[in-house]
Parts: C-alpha cells; sequence; structure tokens
C-alpha cells in the first residue's frame, strides 16, 4: 500500500471509516506521499505500524500513542478526522499532541472531517490546526493538493 | 307646568283689569247720577228761589195795589165821609126816616167803614205781616239768593267737578276703551294664551300620555332594576367565584408565577414559585426581587442586577428574557436552570408593576442538549457515506484506478452529481434543523460584509465562469463594518447568490451591489437575467422544500432551502428580504433585496427561535 516517493513526505491518517481510509490512502500514496494510517487515536500510535501503511493496529494509550509519534523518523503532516474509534475523538488528539512538546508537534495538523458545527470548527482551529476539511463539501484530489502545496511552500 | 302658572297668571290679571273697570264704570256712573242729581237740585234751588222771588214781587204787588186800594179806599172813605156828611146834611136836611135809614146806613157804613177800617186794619197788619213776610221773604230769598248763588257755586263746582269728573270719566272712558283695547288684546293674547292652552293641554295630555307610558316604563325599569339587582348580587357571587377561581388558577399556575410592584417589591407568587425558590409567600412578600431570585450564571457568578429581566422590564418596559444561561441556587445549594419571562403590567400606559414567570427547565436543556446531539450526529452519520460515495466516484473519474469509457463516465457523472445534490440538500437540512433549534447562537460582531461578499463571490467563480456569466460586483464606500453574525451572514449571500448563479442561464448577467440604505441599514441588491420566478408561486417561495415549477423543468440543482434559510436569518437579524420578479416571463430574471440593520438586531432574547 505504500509507495516511496523521492520526496519521502510522511503523513499520518488518522480515520476511522474504513472506506473513507482507504480511499484517502489510496489518493495520497498516488500523490507520492508515505502513509501511516489509523483508525483510532491508539492505532495512529502503534509501534508496529511504522512506515509501511494502513494497517489496523492498536496502542493501548496516549502516552503511548504520543511515545510512538516520538519515536518515527519522520512525520510531515497529520491527516485528522474528528469521529474516532474508541472514546476520545480528534479534538482530544490535537490538544495532547500540540501540549506535549515533542519533536513533531510543530507539524501541521489537517481535519478533515464531516462534523461541520461551527462550535466544533472553532476549537479545533483554536487548538492550532491549519485547516478545516468538511469531507462531504471537498473533493479528495483537492484536499490532497492542497496539503501538498501547503507542505510544498513550508519547505521552501 | 311654567306655561300654565303664566296663563292663569294672565287671567288673573285680565279679570283684575275687568273689575277695576267695572268698578271704574260705577264710580262714573255714580258720579255723573250725582252730578245730576245736583244739577237737579241746583235747578230745583233757582226754580224756588225764582219763585219766591215771584211771590215776593206778587207780595210786593198785592202790597203795593192794596195800598193803593188803602188809599182809594181812604180817599173813598174821605168822599164817603164827605158824601156822608153831605148825606147827612141832606138827610138832615131832606128828612128824618130817611135819616134813620141814613143813620142806618150810615151806621152801616160806618160798621162797614169800620169793618172796611178793621179789614184795612187787617189788612194792613195783613200787610204788615205781609211786609214782614215780604221782608223776611227778601231776607229769606236774599237767603236764598245767597243760598242760590252759594247752590250756583256749588252747582258751578260741581258742574267743574262735573266736568272735571266728565274729563275723569273720559279719561277713564278712554282708560276703560284702552282697558278695553287692552283687554281686547288681553282677549286676544287670552285666546292665543287660550288656543296655547289649548296645545298646551294637548301636549300635556300627549305628556300625559308619555307620562303614562313613562309610569308603565317605569315600573317596568322598577322591575328590570329588581331583576338586575338580583342579577347584579348573582353576578357579583359569581365574580367572587370566578375571582376566587382565577386567584386559585394564579397559585395553582404550573410555571412559577411572581409580580412585583413599579419599585420591584414583590406583591405575589404562586405555589409553583414557593417550590421551585424553596421559599413561602409570606418570605417574600414586600421584599426587594432581586432579594428573592438571584440569577446565577453558567459558572455561578451573580448576574448583576441591570441584567436581571425584571429590572430590564422596570428600566425598559419591555418584555424581557434572561439570559439563556441563567441558573438559580436554592436554600439547599441545589441548582437548576431557569428560564425566565419577565413582561411588564401595564396600565393607562404606565408600568405599575412586572410579572415574571419562570420555570425549572433542566428537562428542556436535556432535550436540547440531545437534539443538538442529533443534529452534530446526524450531519456525520450523513455526511460519512455521501463522503465515500463522493470520494471514489471522484477517483473512478479521475482515472485513478483506470480509464473509463464515456458511457461509464456519463453514468459515473450522474452518480456523482446526484450525490453532490444530496451532500447540498444534507447541509442546507442541518443548517434548518441548527436555526429551527436555536442551536445557531446569533454571536454579532463587526463584520466586513464587502469582504464577506467577495469571498462569498469568489467560491462561486468556478461555476460563474463554467456559465460564463457576465459578473459584476459593486460595494459602495460609505458601507462599513456591520454588526452582524459572519457565519450567517455568509449563509445568506451564498444562497442568494448561488441562486443567482443557478437560475441564470449560460451568458446571462449577474449584478451584486452593496449601499447604505439609510442612517440605520444596509442594502443589498443581486439581480440576474435568470428563469424568474412564476407569478403565482411567488408567494410561496420562501417556503420550506418549496420549488418554483420553472427552474424544477430546468433540472437545476437545488433544496428548496435556500431562500427558507435567508429569510429565516435575515429576519431575525432585524432586517428583510423581499425580491421582483417579472413573473417567470422567459429570462427576465428576478432580484432580491436584503437589508439588514447596521448596528445589528437590538436583543431582548438572546437565543434565536426560528418560527416554523
Amino acid at each position: 500500500m505504500t509507495k516511496k516517493n523521492t520526496d519521502g513526505r510522511t503523513i499520518l491518517v488518522i480515520e476511522d471509516e474504513r472506506p473513507l481510509l482507504e480511499a484517502i490512502n489510496a489518493k495520497l500514496v498516488k500523490n507520492g506521499f508515505d502513509v501511516i494510517a489509523a483508525r483510532s487515536v491508539e492505532q495512529a500510535f502503534d509501534a508496529k505500524l511504522g512506515k509501511n501503511g494502513s494497517k489496523v493496529m492498536t496502542i493501548q494509550s496516549i502516552e503511548e500513542a504520543l511515545n510512538y509519534i516520538e519515536s518515527l523518523e519522520r512525520v510531515d503532516a497529520v491527516w485528522l478526522d474528528h469521529h474516532l474509534l474508541g472514546e476520545e475523538n480528534g479534538l482530544d488528539f490535537v490538544k495532547k499532541f500540540k501540549a506535549n512538546g515533542g519533536r513533531w508537534n510543530k507539524i501541521p495538523v489537517f481535519v478533515v472531517s464531516n462534523a461541520a458545527s461551527p462550535k466544533t470548527v472553532q476549537s479545533y482551529i483554536r487548538a492550532g490546526v491549519s485547516t478545516y476539511y468538511v469531507k462531504s463539501d471537498h473533493r479528495l484530489d483537492k484536499i490532497v493538493k492542497d496539503i501538498a502545496f501547503f507542505l510544498d511552500r513550508q519547505r521552501s | 307646568m311654567n306655561k300654565k302658572n303664566t296663563i292663569s297668571a294672565s287671567d288673573e290679571i285680565i279679570s283684575h283689569l275687568k273689575v277695576l273697570a267695572k268698578e271704574k264704570e260705577v264710580v262714573r256712573r255714580r258720579l255723573a247720577v250725582t252730578a245730576k242729581k245736583l244739577a237737579v237740585t241746583a235747578k230745583k234751588l233757582a226754580a224756588i228761589a225764582e219763585e219766591k222771588e215771584l211771590v215776593r214781587r206778587k207780595l210786593a204787588a198785592t202790597a203795593r195795589e192794596k195800598e193803593v186800594v188803602r188809599r182809594e179806599l181812604a180817599v173813598t172813605a174821605d168822599k164817603l165821609a164827605v158824601t156822608a156828611e153831605q148825606l147827612a146834611a141832606t138827610a138832615r136836611e131832606k128828612e128824618s126816616a130817611r135819616r134813620r135809614k141814613l143813620a142806618a146806613t150810615a151806621e152801616k157804613l160806618a160798621a162797614t167803614a169800620e169793618e172796611l177800617a178793621a179789614t184795612a186794619r187787617e189788612k194792613e197788619s195783613v200787610r204788615r205781616k205781609l211786609a214782614v213776610t215780604a221782608a223776611k221773604l227778601a231776607v229769606t230769598a236774599e237767603k236764598l239768593a245767597v243760598t242760590a248763588e252759594k247752590l250756583a257755586a256749588t252747582a258751578e263746582k260741581l258742574a267743574a267737578t262735573a266736568k272735571e269728573k266728565e274729563s275723569v270719566r273720559r279719561k277713564l272712558a278712554v282708560t276703560a276703551e284702552k282697558l278695553a283695547a287692552t283687554a281686547e288684546e288681553k282677549e286676544l293674547v287670552r285666546r292665543k294664551l287660550a288656543v296655547i292652552a289649548g296645545e298646551l293641554a294637548l301636549t300635556a295630555k300627549e305628556k300625559e300620555v308619555v307620562r303614562r307610558k313613562l309610569a308603565v316604563t317605569a315600573a317596568k325599569l322598577k322591575r328590570s332594576y329588581e331583576t338586575l339587582e338580583k342579577k347584579v348580587l348573582e353576578r357579583t357571587k359569581s365574580l367572587e367565584m370566578a375571582r376566587a377561581k382565577e386567584e386559585a388558577i394564579l397559585l395553582s399556575i404550573g410555571d412559577g408565577l411572581l409580580a412585583t410592584d413599579e419599585k420591584g417589591n414583590i406583591i405575589f407568587i404562586n405555589k409553583t414559585a414557593e417550590k421551585l425558590l424553596g421559599k413561602k409567600s409570606k418570605e417574600v412578600v414586600k421584599k426587594k426581587f432581586s432579594d428573592v431570585i438571584p440569577l446565577e450564571d453558567e459558572k455561578g457568578a451573580l448576574i448583576p442586577l441591570e441584567k436581571h429581566p425584571v429590572n430590564m422590564v422596570l428600566v425598559t418596559g419591555a418584555t424581557t428574557a434572561a439570559l439563556p444561561t441563567a441558573y438559580y441556587k436554592r436554600k439547599d445549594e441545589k441548582r437548576f436552570p431557569m428560564a425566565v419571562m419577565a413582561t411588564p403590567v401595564i396600565l393607562n400606559g404606565k408600568v405599575i408593576g412586572t410579572i415574571k414567570v419562570f420555570r425549572d427547565i433542566t428537562y428542556e436543556r436535556e432535550i436540547d442538549k440531545a437534539k443538538t446531539e442529533f443534529v452534530s450526529l446526524a450531519s456525520h452519520q450523513l455526511r460519512t457515506p455521501l463522503s465515500t460515495v463522493n470520494w471514489y466516484a471522484e477517483m473512478l473519474l479521475a482515472g485513478d484506478v483506470g480509464e473509463l469509457n464515456e458511457k461509464q463516465k456519463k453514468y459515473l457523472d450522474e452518480v456523482y452529481r446526484s450525490n453532490q445534490r444530496m451532500v447540498e440538500l444534507v447541509n442546507a437540512l442541518l443548517d434548518v434543523a441548527s436555526l429551527e433549534l436555536g442551536t445557531f447562537v446569533i454571536e454579532p460582531e463587526l463584520t466586513d460584509i464587502c469582504k464577506l461578499t467577495k469571498h462569498a463571490i469568489r467560491e462561486q467563480k468556478p461555476q460563474i465562469d463554467a456559465k460564463k456569466i457576465r459578473f459584476s460586483f459593486s460595494c459602495g464606500k460609505s458601507v462599513s463594518r456591520i454588526q452582524a453574525d459572519p457565519k450567517l451572514l455568509r449563509m445568506v449571500i451564498q444562497n442568494i447568490l448561488s441562486n443567482a448563479v443557478k437560475y441564470t442561464p449560460e451568458g446571462g448577467k449577474i449584478g451584486f451591489s452593496i449601499t447604505v440604505a439609510d442612517k440605520k441599514n444596509v442594502l443589498m441588491k443581486i439581480s440576474d437575467t435568470g428563469y424568474g420566478i412564476p407569478k403565482n408561486q411567488q408567494d410561496k417561495i420562501f417556503t420550506k422544500l418549496f420549488r418554483a415549477d420553472n427552474v424544477r423543468d430546468k433540472d437545476t440543482d437545488g433544496t428548496g432551502l435556500g431562500l427558507y434559510i435567508v429569510r429565516s436569518i435575515v429576519e431575525n437579524s432585524g432586517g428583510k428580504v423581499w425580491f421582483k420578479s417579472l413573473g417567470g416571463e422567459e429570462n427576465k430574471g428576478t432580484t432580491f433585496f436584503v437589508t439588514l440593520p447596521l448596528k445589528g438586531k437590538e436583543k431582548t432574547v438572546k437565543v434565536v427561535r426560528i418560527n416554523k
């Protein structure tokens, strides 16, 4: 499922809906991203996942997850859904991720979710995410293009 | 009644005048009679005096004649004496027999002489007596003359008096005539009065009739009054009952009810209020409302007095609701969210107190929360499969997994576009649900309406370009930032703009302008050269889920919710939305107008609820 790209941008995708996760993964890979996919906050930090893509993995705690992110060789961006499997949602992840002061906590977080209530969106923006996309209102290729553009600009 | 009096009074005067006239006539007649009598008496007296004079004169004549006779007698006597001497001498000379005869005769003659003398003497005495009598008579005559004179004077006086009396009489007669005339006039007047009196009598009769009727009416009225009194008594009773009932109703209202006077002192609370506040009526009556029902916000901070709804009502005189997050803490420290609606009690245009209705809305809060959660959950749950269809169709169409043939592309394109419509519909429905649930809290801030509009136009740019629509936009220089909720304002602009784009055919024109309408409002005007709105459906255009026939024919996308949302937001923001359209005549276009207050809505109720 992964496809190495000379560019080597690695993106962590946290999305609970399997068909969507697969679509995202396919599109990102097609666009040259390395993808780490997870369906829950815990999975996102599954140490076994590594750079090898969208396998479903489990992780026991947020601390472990954060440790996992710390252990990653490289991660350039996070693709995050709001509703996730388990107790915690995307916002919980963002807050913890931004708060833990780790080496990757400066990377951009793109929320792509169908939870479109203004209150939710504002909470994410306040928590420091880069962009908030309402899934059903945006084409997949547009979001991927946006993220690529964002990362390109950041790099240059 | 007065007329009657006047009539009898004038009658009295007339009769009195008549009496007077009669009396005067009587006096006049008496005076005339007296004058006549006096005149007669005077004449008689004059006649007597004349007769006496005649008598006197006759007496005097007789006396003279007697004197003549006496002198003649004396002469005769002398002659007789002479004769007698001659005769005696003759007798003596002549005869003795005859002497005796002569003597006798002489004697006789002497006797006769003597008798004559006696007679003369008698006559003389008679004469004397007559003279005396004459003298007396003269005196008497004189006296009588005097008397006569006096009488004459008297008569004259009487005549004068009579004249005067006559003049008086005449005057009286004149007066009497006048009086008679007056009397006639009076008579006329009297007759007129009599006529009037007759009329009055008629009127009086009529009045009598009326009076009788009135009497009957009065009797009826009396009866009615009695009935009325009875009814009043009954009504009073029933009113007392009703009052008692009303009080009972007030007391038993399921919501807390608290009334204050114009100073904010509590004058009444009902049972529910007692229960909710945990205080008895007698504990709170006459106390200041703020001491009895202090309100807290969500965090437990006291809501200041000036924001307390009862105080706001007293200050502004307008119905006021508490902030949606007002809590009341009871003595037992139990806190509950309280819905408060305070209204002024207005009598003769003056606020004489307030009525505060409040209740525990814990349950409603829970329901609201559940509804909100449902909406957000539904929004997610509905959108997720739509997103899946969207993205997979998109990838297929993009040829991510191999090229499609034209037919496959066409079919998949239908799937993709229908799915897009479904997304739009879900979005609109969720907006409506949010608006209707009141979960859309209006958060006005100074918003740059021009910038917001430009952004919305940019979003529509691909569609505008695709249809080769000539688009013009102008924002007046004087349009400053307005007090509005940007996300709601964006919804309004997006909906109206997307409608214009959707319903304008290729190559059409759209004009969007924003100007300051007046000192208080900003005006948005969006005109297109689109299909227009059929005349017979123009009144339904703002109705939820309504779509005009002509655009449904055109098979363009649309949810029938956009204008409903627009109107809901605009009207809740204190603005207006309307349109002009040439009734569906092909491509004559439509112009929408939206006004919004520059200073936002003057709000008393903070939570917006949309009328369904």
